[in-house]
């Protein structure tokens, strides 16, 4: 059996020396056990990253000096800091995941979920506001409480509620409007709303088939530590990728889209609200920071900022990415319009009411 | 995607983010100082878990046998939603923060981004004027003629906000990196994060007493406040008189 790849020792030089280690490592394999077919395609596996390592290694020492464009390094910047913003919190969720899934018997799910959906979408709603967390890491969990019988309804509210109205992000609201204790409830009041309405909306319109669950099925006899593995392993590879797309496009638009026009456009009182609920969809920024954004758009109604916080966190660019990655597009093409709609209902209501 | 190449995939990514985190301090161009021991978990746990993922496929443990591959190809790659060890090709995407970090290893924001934000850097929040005992930057309590360091967040925020004018007169300590002016002088500028560089808001004063350093060297300058005549909520910019300045050699944290 082949040694398995050098855990993360701490490369001194930018992934130089963890390279060279794997370059060597590629050249001694195959080894003689491996199977005939799959080791083929094995091989080809680590011969090919075993030459993306070495390109990294020649790329750090040629291309990066002569990476000057400002505007490259800027989007660089800014898309990296977003995966690496966002990383932790996957990472949470999907082992928060996988724990519900491998450690966690279905039984309890049924003694303290309502069966009825009517009856869990608000207890569901409710329950997101204990868990801290963001966007990144409410999908896989809700992904995983579908699987575990969760009426998807509920567990859909979970996953707007969660990242919305937990207390991480009400009390970031709370520091960035300081002296401002309403923005705070009309922030809380209007999230929940919206969520709550989305899964009743859900229970009485919804369709089972719109949602496709890649739910890996757990080989019987499988130990709890593998089912757990699998697990993560699977939702990591959902998620991740179109996290790195929803950050893609996120900094393209932080980097490249003119913040002049929006000074125009602020004095306007419902497209104001309109474009910078469109803003929070396109900046896709975690909902634990969003506020920070929000109070920086000096210009805009309190009711436009309360739209970026209410809408945010429901739709975004990374969010429809991830969605769709775990549960379909056939799902997502339905479940965004449907949180766009009602969050702004919600926002105009509660905006209305309180600021 | 196979399932060495999502092991591998993972190693890579939990290598990229110690790599920015422990070896090298790349993760404070980025994210906050305090988010760095979330990476460094983050890290360990996504390495470790590619780690037991390859360990697993070698030894032909996972899905019952040694035939897992095989099975798959078996299965074809019509049916979808019943090849479950493959991941999605989305994944690979996984590979671009990696090369982010090792090949580009991108630098902190600096005065590109506050000359294409120049438009939109204006006073702050207005609702921020309204409140009282807002300044965290111990400018009262200082004894008179005793120079205060403030950030440049700070020095802002006093001279858009405090109708007292607190800071007239006072001799400040603030510490930049410089950009170009359009017109006349130069800027002291420093980013200010909630979170992480996406969402970056400039904070700059303008300087016309010094020849304009070369952009984004970094500066410790001390003076005073030119006070504007007229609102303060009328002014565009705030300029700065400098009675001593001094080249930083090696710049702190980029953001504060």
């Amino acid at each position: 059996m082949p040694e398995t790849p050098p855990s993360t020792g701490p490369a001194p030089s930018l992934g130089d020396s963890l390279s060279q280690g794997w370059t060597e490592r590629g050249q001694e394999l195959p080894p003689d056990d491996w199977g005939r077919r799959q080791g083929r395609r094995r091989t080809g596996t680590v011969w090919f990253f075993a030459l993306v390592i070495t390109a990294m290694a020649l790329g750090n020492a040629w291309v990066s000096d002569q990476l000057t464009s400002q505007a490259f390094l800027a989007w660089a910047t800014v898309f990296t800091a977003i995966c690496f913003q966002a990383l932790p919190f996957l990472v949470f969720g999907v082992a928060l995941s996988a724990a519900l899934t491998a450690f966690v018997p279905t039984s309890v799910y049924q003694r303290f979920i309502p069966s009825d959906a009517a009856r869990a979408v608000p207890v569901a709603g409710l329950s997101g506001a204990l868990l801290p967390g963001c966007e990144c890491a409410s999908v896989p969990i809700a992904g995983s409480l579908i699987r575990r019988g969760v009426a998807p309804a509920a567990a859909l509210t979970f996953l707007l509620a969660a990242p919305a109205v937990n207390p991480v992000v009400m009390i970031a609201t709370a520091v960035a409007f300081a002296g401002q204790p309403e923005m705070v409830a009309a922030r809380f009041g209007a999230s929940l709303l919206a969520s709550v309405a989305v899964g009743w909306i859900w229970v009485r319109f919804g369709r089972a088939d719109w949602l496709r669950l890649p739910a890996r099925t757990p080989v019987p006899g499988e130990s709890r530590w593998s089912v757990f593995r699998e697990s993560m392993l699977h939702d990591m590879m959902h998620a991740g990728g179109y996290l790195v797309v929803g950050g893609l496009a996120a900094a393209t638009l932080n980097v490249a889209a003119p913040r002049e026009w929006l000074v125009t456009v602020a004095g306007m009182p419902v497209v104001s609200v309109l474009v910078l609920a469109l803003l929070a969809i396109l900046l896709s920024i975690c909902s634990e920071a969003d506020a920070f954004v929000a109070v920086s758009f000096t210009d805009f109604s309190p009711i436009a900022k309360l739209a970026f916080m209410v809408v945010g966190p429901m739709v975004d660019l990374k969010l429809i990415a991830m969605q769709a990655g775990l549960f379909g597009w056939r799902f997502t093409a339905r479940f965004v319009p449907l949180c766009l709609v009602v969050g702004l209902l919600a926002t105009f209501l509660i905006g209305g009411l309180l600021l | 995607m196979n399932r060495i190449a999502q092991g591998l995939t993972l190693v890579l990514l939990g290598a990229a983010a110690l790599t920015a985190t422990v070896a090298t301090d790349l993760y404070l161009n980025w994210v906050k100082p305090g988010f760095g021991p979330f990476l460094v978990a983050a890290g360990i746990v996504m390495a470790l878990l590619g780690v037991l993922v390859v360990a697993a496929e070698l030894r032909g443990e996972s899905r019952g046998g040694p035939s897992a591959d095989a099975a798959h190809e078996a299965h074809g790659h019509g049916e979808e939603g019943h090849d479950h060890s493959r991941a999605p090709r989305v994944a690979w995407l996984l590979l671009l923060p990696v090369l982010a970090v090792f090949v580009v290893a991108p630098p902190a924001l600096g005065s590109y981004t506050v000359e294409s934000t120049a438009e939109s850097s204006g006073p702050p929040p207005r609702e921020n004027r309204e409140r009282s005992g807002a300044f965290d930057d111990g400018l009262e309590d200082a004894a008179p003629g005793e120079v205060v360091p403030l950030d440049l967040r700070q020095f802002v925020m006093r001279a858009w906000i405090d109708e007292e004018r607190h800071l007239a007169g006072r001799t400040v300590e603030l510490t930049g990196f410089a950009v170009p002016a359009e017109g006349e002088g130069w800027y002291l500028a420093r980013l200010q994060m909630a979170c992480c560089a996406a969402d970056a808001v400039v904070n700059k004063v303008l300087i016309t007493d010094r020849p304009a350093p070369e952009a984004d060297s970094w500066w410790t300058v001390r003076g005073t406040w030119v006070e504007p005549e007229g609102e303060l909520v009328e002014v565009s910019e705030h300029r700065f008189s400098v009675e001593e300045i001094e080249e930083v050699t090696d710049p702190p944290d980029p953001y504060e």
